[in-house]
């Protein structure tokens, strides 16, 4: 029997998916999104994760980038 | 912002924020052009409102023709394709303070001790302000004209001359010396000499002004009357063991009125002469000329700063400085390896005598013959505090002692604060000339020169030197490798935050573009290459894979000259690989291409440092210049492994070299795709063998070098000295590449105290991220 999981496809390069598989496994059982990983720049998550994997994503950028202070 | 590596399709939220950000900004500065400065304070403060809006600023009618554009907060900007570029552009690195210089516009920033610098080569307020305001496209601020009044007022006006071994204060203003006189300390210390005359006691004497060598040229040519030619001065004589006392008495903390030093070598008829010039094929160059020219601009000379780009020939300004003043000098440099390479550049440039001049380091005591001489030698054995041998210490005695006529440090950017103190306290100078090629300091120590040494004389435009081929037109490229999936996943763990750099160093794309750049170079271009690591773990792993020789601090004297002459000499040997030990003390002028592949954090310094190694001109000039056969010549590249914290390293390091007007390209592609199996770790077994090692090695093992000694002499000492009190005294203390916290951890920062951060000075981006 065939059974269907609403989930949100991302598409990334291969060190964001691992950022994102690390964000992940960092959390308690409850709270994992990862639904499947298709391969090293694909995978399947909960919907309601969009939102935090994004501003992890945005923290992360955010901290290996330099801005020139004023 | 981001950097790019969301190209493929990932959501892209921060850019999204950013341009949100952008329309508040802009709101806000409505909001304080119509309301004045009541901005939003805790997000951005109205100050950066009002500083952006410049609507008030009112043209001349002729502006076109004028090349600057002045700002009430003391910016001026200048167009460089203004045809009074060069005269504009002479007149401002003399008063105010270089901050961006790319290649169309510049930025210029009046700061105190810009002006005061000003002062000292022997501009007045007047002169200041009408040549500015002569040269400005907007009617100068008023704002900016107080400021210069108020930062020159005391500025300069009274000098400390030296004379037939004298000391006279002098001033050409009698009221200016009447009030420092009551002042108890210096009162205390005047001689009153019985010849005196006039009213107050001071002695009058009728002193040549300037001679205009300096800034007469663009006096003349901006239309400008010529400084006095003859002016009165009055001074008084105090006592020499005083001078320490009364210098202090007169800096901005006591009584303000900083003394400028100016040593009358014409006249000194005590201490006696050095038969020395220069060689007729010394032929300084035109910005040489300009920078010596601000050190003896009124037949005397000044103590300061002189600051040129490595490679652009900073010894032959010293010693053409030294043969000018003609009397002993001391000349510091900081490790062995420069001392020999000062001591060599004087016998090449000038006619000094082998007898005359000779090196005091810990393995060369030499001592000169006659009465007076030159004596090269490093900062540390001068300042060093400890027991010395007998034979150094009659020799330090004999320096102490000896009244120089000029002491010549090199890369005083590099020396700490203290020991400049002591350095400058033991040894009793007439004039003192600093030499450096890059003025930035990660711990702002910086502004202590200024008073130490004195004033920043020249310093000239990197770009403007490349356009005349005098130093070499690099290529500045920025390699971004991508990290392998294994390699980021391990740098993504919690538990290997102390293997991040090895990590993101050692990562197998960086080695394939690494591997992929010496061949190219080694093989299509014929090109020899220094490749730079400052992870020891690295250098070695690096090096013995692709089977090429490497220097790091522990690599012996010997080896060393081997391997750098196998360098020089052979054409088997084309790349080797440095640690940090490389950064500045190895002169290696053969190489033209530098490939980094770790580097020190974040240090500003480090990075023009080693730019530095590749800057001398190669070839011929015809080719260099623009239009030649090669447009560029020497190759600096920074490989930098994406969605790491070295990113972020690598865009603060490359922040001066930008502010010079250098470019970074960024190479995505490298090595090319279909290099394939030609290059090391294309199998994915090869690439996680590597990735074991590197998570087996120890944490200290994958570590900074720590290089607190600096492979010179003080190694020599650490032999048989304690070494707690030894790593003080080298310099190593000092030799801090120190980052101010930005929120997260550092490597190999631990006993450097960071400043405490003031929140209210945070970036207002910052503001928002940190609170």
């Amino acid at each position: 029997m065939v059974n269907a999981t609403k989930g949100l496809f991302i598409s990334c390069d291969v060190p964001m998916a691992q950022f994102i598989i690390n964000l992940n496994s960092t959390l308690p059982a409850s709270q994992k999104f990862i639904i499947h990983i298709l391969d090293s720049t694909h995978m399947f998550v909960q919907p309601h994760a969009a939102e935090m994997i994004r501003s992890a994503v945005s923290d992360f950028r955010d901290q290996n980038s330099y801005e020139k202070p004023a | 912002m981001g950097h790019g590596h969301g190209d493929k399709g990932r959501p892209s939220k921060k850019h999204k924020s950013s341009a949100k950000e952008e329309q508040r900004i802009t709101m806000v500065d409505d909001e304080d052009a119509y309301l004045g400065n009541e901005a939003d304070d805790d997000f951005r403060d109205g100050e950066e409102g009002k500083k952006r809006d410049f609507s008030k600023l009112e043209l001349k009618p002729d502006h076109a023709n004028r090349p600057l554009w002045a700002c009430a907060d003391g910016r001026i900007f200048l167009e460089t394709f203004s045809p009074l570029y060069k005269q504009a552009y002479d007149f401002l690195i003399a008063i105010a303070e270089p901050v961006c210089r790319p290649e169309s516009m510049h930025e210029y920033n009046l700061t105190p001790h810009s002006l005061y610098a000003a002062v000292s080569v022997g501009l007045e307020t007047e002169t200041i302000i009408a040549v500015l305001n002569k040269l400005s496209k907007t009617k100068l601020p008023k704002e900016m004209i107080d400021f210069i009044h108020g930062s020159t007022a005391n500025y300069g006006k009274v000098k400390l001359v030296l004379k037939k071994n004298r000391y006279f204060v002098e001033s050409p203003f009698p009221e200016v010396l009447k009030r420092l006189l009551k002042d108890e300390i210096i009162s205390k210390s005047r001689i009153i000499s019985e010849g005196s005359n006039g009213n107050d006691g001071f002695t009058v004497s009728k002193a040549l002004g300037e001679t205009g060598n300096g800034h007469g040229d663009l006096l003349n040519e901006a239309e400008l009357v010529a400084a006095a030619e003859e002016k009165e001065t009055h001074s008084f004589e105090i006592d020499p063991s005083q001078v320490e006392n009364v210098k202090q008495r007169c800096l901005p903390n006591a009584l303000n009125y900083p003394m400028l030093e100016e040593y009358d070598f014409r006249n000194d008829t005590v201490n006696p002469d050095l038969d020395m010039e220069l060689k007729p094929q010394a032929q300084p160059r035109p910005y040489q000329e300009k920078s010596l020219s601000k050190m003896f601009g009124n037949g005397r000379a000044r103590s300061g700063i002189i600051v040129l780009p490595c490679g652009a020939g900073k010894s032959l300004v010293g010693v053409s400085a030294a043969s000018r003043i003609r009397k002993s000098c001391l000349c510091l440099a900081t490790n062995a390896v420069s001392v020999d390479q000062w001591a060599f550049q004087f016998k090449l440039w000038s006619t000094i005598r082998d007898e005359q001049i000779c090196r005091f380091t810990s393995d060369s005591k030499e001592r000169f013959r006659g009465s007076a001489g030159v004596v090269v030698t490093t900062y540390n054995m001068v300042a060093f505090g400890g027991k010395r041998s007998e034979e150094s210490e009659k020799i330090i005695e004999e320096i102490r002692n000896r009244e120089w006529g000029l002491l010549l440090m090199d890369e005083v950017h590099v020396v700490p604060a203290h020991m400049f103190r002591k350095v400058i306290s033991i040894t009793k100078s007439h004039c003192k000339l600093g030499l450096t090629a890059t003025l930035v300091r990660e711990d702002e120590r910086i502004t202590d020169l200024n008073f130490l040494i004195g004033p920043k004389l020249y310093e000239a435009n990197w770009l403007d030197l490349v356009k005349g081929g005098f130093i070499a037109n690099v290529q500045c490229a920025e390699v971004w490798c991508p990290m392998t999936k294994e390699f980021f996943a391990e740098y993504l763990k919690k538990e290997n935050s102390k293997k991040k750099q090895a990590l993101y160093v050692m990562n197998p794309n960086k080695f394939r573009a690494c591997e992929f750049l010496i061949r190219f170079h080694e093989q299509q271009r014929g090109d020899k290459i220094i490749v730079f690591a400052d992870n020891l773990f690295a250098l070695t792993e690096y090096a013995m894979k692709l089977r090429k020789p490497m220097i790091y601090g522990a690599t012996s004297h010997v080896e060393r000259t081997k391997i750098l002459e196998a360098f020089k000499t052979s054409r088997d040997v084309n790349t080797i690989f440095l640690s940090k030990v490389g950064d500045n003390s190895i002169d290696i002028p053969e190489a033209n291409v530098i490939i980094q592949i770790s580097s020190h954090a974040g240090s500003r310094r480090q990075e023009a440092q080693r730019l530095g190694r590749i800057l001398r001109a190669k070839g011929k000039l015809q080719d260099r210049m623009a239009g030649g056969k090669e447009e560029y010549n020497a190759f600096f590249y920074s490989l930098v492994s994406t969605d790491t914290q070295e990113m972020y390293y690598s865009t603060k390091r490359q922040q001066f070299l930008i502010d010079q007007g250098y470019s970074f390209k960024v190479i995505t592609s490298l090595p090319p795709p279909d290099s394939g199996a030609d290059l090391s770790y294309h199998r994915l077994e090869d690439q996680l063998a590597l990735l074991s090692k590197v998570l087996s090695a120890g944490d200290d093992a994958v570590g900074l070098e720590q290089l607190e000694e600096d492979a010179d002499d003080i190694a020599l000492h650490k032999a048989r000295r304690s070494m707690g009190s030894m790593s003080a005294m080298s310099g190593a203390n000092g030799m801090v590449y120190m980052e101010y916290s930005t929120g997260r951890k550092l490597a190999g920062q631990g006993q450097l105290k960071s400043k405490p951060k003031d929140p209210a000075k945070r970036h207002y981006l910052f503001k928002r991220r940190y609170g």
